[in-house]
């Protein structure tokens, strides 16, 4: 987390560069406020898919993500992140959604594993979303099947310094700015109720 | 299973699994007598394989022993109109859930099961996903985007095609220009006599060379 | 007395439940009285999937179907090749193979502590065991080039050789895991708060257990001896010595004597295995015609047992290169339907995590 623990490549300076007017251009409360919710982040207890595998052991004694200020939440209503473990199914998706609207600003999405970024070894199912950012803000990508701890804390890293330094628009500024995109995209994969619906008539199933 | 194979004709497929074939019309007759009359008394699987050419599905009840040390597979077709069979949750309850299972990926009702609703999948109008009939790669375009990038995957096999006939042409390209410098420098040999300059030649050559080849690589 | 029942989720979005799943329950007061298991939030179509792509391909995607313990998968899916291909493997690729999954089921052993442990706060069993099964995985790592995913038992054998001392280091870690279970005895088996919890909850009926098909630690726990690895004998099983452990309690607490039973057996199998393990021999039998490998037009059922009971896989090839069925049938999909919705009734709502622990429901492979 301090400077060095992770190095910058020439990518992430010229990204960097070219966001450095809003950079500066934050107040001194909100360096502050920055730099607080960089160094506290509550993560939502939601597995939504294989890459809760690799949850436990960051969380427990081996590779400890608490050291950085992370730490687990059960409500969304208190939490900071939702990693978004691997692949959404259609029925998760609905819940993910939910559990994102539920939580409170500011909010970022780290999106666990190749099938959240182009559909990875599931793209030619048809139960699973090939792109996670068409349906809520999405912050840090962390690639690979399944991605190794490391690089679940060097994405927690990188968010953190980009929380800290206010160098990338957060997902939910875009999710509440452009709701109406991300509103038709959830309505045209899930149909009008992108929420969840637990009813008890299932009349009108039965094919046979 | 003496019981069994008087009554059966009981095929050994490998060892320690064993397979009965009836008709869709005396199969509850089968598994009643099956899993009273002889030792396989436990359902573990209820395993169903879409023959489209043949019209018909393969539904193939795997029934096993109080010992679970024999298997049999208890097979019959059913055919692929959307036809019911009988439910067998009153011999065993743990078929409820897997007749539910079928009942949603093939659309096949189960008479006497009550709870043939939603299982895994929430809100589906389309076929019953593990027909044969069912495309997925249609439905997956249908309903989702891709992200940019995927364009150059295409057929592996008519790209390796492309890639090897374009190295072929550079390769035609490069000989051909290796021949015209030969050509060039045995001229300018047969001109001149030995001098010391040779190695300044012998640079600018490699110099040349060079690019060629990388052009070589990237086309391969 | 006007006694309303209240609806309440448990799941999917709740620390308490073993991975993406939901149970609805119908609270009065404290104790449930209905109880109806959701699943469907990891569907992936991997049936359809399989259908679509060659054999070879296939073999890539089907270690995802269960997460915790991807290995039965592989093996499974293997066997089941070999039988309808008719393919014999070596003496050195059984071992090998019955080392992987006995260190699978060590690793997946160490994950149920943590996750049982966690269910009733018990945070510090969960720290020590993740721990121990990261040594394990690193030695998975080793051997597959992967930490979870394994892909490494590979149809006719199994995908590279062992590193060079790579028995060694197994056999240092056994050394280490046989110092480290005793402690874990004392601070989670032997743990009066957990004994306090355990004991008499969860009790599943021993009567109906054989009958409903129920499988693993819950037949195991219901004092009821049955383990495929010596019912229905594969690979080498048959040419090792080890005990199953029975418990007859039925309850929460009998399971997880069992599973530290099992994971004591696993040391001693893991143990003649490098003992015994033949220095040469091939890893790998060719495929005829590898790459464009084709299966005959019949079908076979395979099982293996798993870490938390029998998996059991019915193939049919149809004479091309595609598989035409691929079915699976994971120890959760009765587990988490037949015997949870009954067992759930009348019991405290605190209790629900605890009993889905021990049962060892793992959702992927119910929806597959």
């Amino acid at each position: 987390m301090q400077k060095g623990f992770v190095a910058y490549n020439n990518e992430q300076k010229s990204l960097e560069a070219e966001t450095e007017g809003i950079k500066n251009s934050q107040t001194l409360i909100q360096k502050a406020m920055n730099w607080f919710s960089a160094r506290s982040m509550f993560v939502v207890a939601y597995g939504t898919g294989c890459g809760a595998i690799e949850m436990p052991p960051v969380f427990t004694s081996r590779y400890d993500i608490e050291r950085l200020g992370v730490v687990g939440v059960a409500t969304p209503r208190q939490a900071d992140i939702m990693i978004v473990s691997g692949y959404c199914s259609l029925k998760t998706l609905r819940r993910v959604i939910r559990t994102y609207e539920q939580m409170s600003e500011p909010k970022y999405v780290i999106a666990l594993g190749s099938c959240t970024i182009n559909g990875g070894m599931y793209w030619d199912s048809y139960n699973t979303i090939k792109k996670l950012e068409e349906y809520i803000g999405v912050d840090m990508y962390v690639a690979g099947c399944m991605p190794r701890p490391e690089a679940l804390i060097e994405g927690f890293v990188k968010l953190q310094e980009s929380i800290r330094n206010n160098t990338i628009q957060p997902g939910y500024v875009k999710y509440r700015e452009d709701y109406a995109y991300y509103q038709a995209n959830q309505e045209k994969l899930l149909g009008k109720e992108t929420q969840p619906v637990y009813e008890e008539d299932y009349a009108g199933m039965n094919l046979s | 299973m003496k019981n069994l194979q008087k009554t059966y004709e009981v095929t050994q497929k490998v060892e320690r699994l064993f397979e009965v074939t009836v008709t869709q019309t005396d199969f509850w007759e089968a598994v009643l007598y099956i899993s009273t009359q002889t030792e396989f008394n436990t359902l573990s699987q209820i395993a169903c394989a879409d023959w489209i050419e043949e019209e018909h599905f393969l539904l193939t009840y795997i029934l096993t022993t109080d010992a679970r040390d024999k298997n049999l597979m208890l097979k019959l077709t059913l055919g692929r109109e959307y036809e019911s069979m009988p439910s067998v949750m009153t011999l065993f309850p743990q078929a409820e859930v897997m007749e539910r299972d079928l009942h949603e990926m093939y659309g096949i009702g189960f008479e006497g099961n009550e709870t043939l609703y939603d299982f895994v999948l929430e809100q589906w109008h389309d076929l019953p996903p593990l027909r044969r009939e069912f495309d997925t790669l249609a439905f997956v375009h249908e309903h989702f985007a891709f992200k940019g990038g995927r364009e150059d995957n295409k057929d592996v096999k008519v790209e390796q095609k492309r890639r090897r006939e374009e190295a072929k042409k550079q390769k035609a390209l490069e000989a051909a220009k290796q021949e015209a410098k030969k050509q060039e420098t045995e001229k300018q040999e047969t001109e001149k006599p030995k001098e010391p300059n040779t190695h300044a030649t012998d640079a600018e050559e490699t110099q040349d060379k060079k690019p060629d080849t990388k052009e070589a690589e990237d086309g391969q | 007395m006007d006694s309303k029942l209240i609806k309440i989720f448990h799941g999917p979005q709740h620390p308490g439940i073993t991975g993406n799943m939901s149970v609805e329950l119908d609270l009065l007061g404290e104790t449930i009285k209905y109880a109806r298991t959701h699943v469907g939030y990891l569907h992936r179509g991997f049936e359809k999937l399989v259908e679509r792509r060659t054999v070879i391909q296939a073999f890539t995607i089907v270690c995802r179907i269960c997460v915790p313990e991807p290995d039965p998968n592989e093996e499974n899916f293997a066997r089941a090749v070999e039988g309808l291909a008719g393919i014999e493997i070596s003496e050195r690729a059984k071992y090998i193979r019955v080392m992987v999954q006995e260190m699978s089921r060590l690793a997946a052993q160490m994950l149920w502590m943590g996750g049982q442990s966690g269910s009733i706060g018990m945070g510090t069993v969960g720290q020590w065991s993740l721990f121990d099964r990261d040594l394990m995985l690193d030695l998975f790592e080793e051997l597959t080039g992967g930490r979870v995913y394994h892909m490494y038992t590979y149809p006719g054998g199994v995908r590279r050789d062992l590193p060079e001392g790579f028995l060694l280091r197994l056999s240092e870690l056994l050394d280490y895991l046989e110092k480290k279970l005793p402690k874990y005895d004392s601070i989670f088996f032997d743990n009066a708060t957990f004994k306090k919890r355990a004991i008499g909850t969860g009790v599943v009926p021993k009567e109906e257990a054989l009958k409903n098909g129920y499988v693993g630690q819950t037949l195991r726990g219901c004092g009821i001896r049955r383990d495929l690895r010596k019912d229905n004998p594969y690979l080498v099983y048959d040419k090792l010595d080890f005990d199953i452990p029975v418990f007859d309690g039925g309850d929460v607490y009998s399971r997880a004597l069992v599973r530290r039973g099992e994971m004591r057996e696993s040391i001693k199998i893991l143990r003649q295995v490098i003992a015994q393990m033949p220095a040469e021999g091939a890893i790998m039998q060719k495929l005829p015609k590898h790459r464009k490998f084709t299966l005959p037009k019949e079908d076979i059922y395979v099982a293996t047992e798993s870490a938390r009971g029998e998996f059991g896989y019915y193939m049919a090839g149809d004479g091309t290169e595609h598989i035409r069925r691929m079915q699976v049938k994971g120890p959760s999909l009765i587990h988490g339907f037949t015997l949870l919705e009954k067992m759930l009734i009348d019991e405290e709502l605190s209790n629900v995590a605890m009993i889905m622990n021990s049962l060892g429901i793992c959702p992927p492979e119910i929806e597959r």
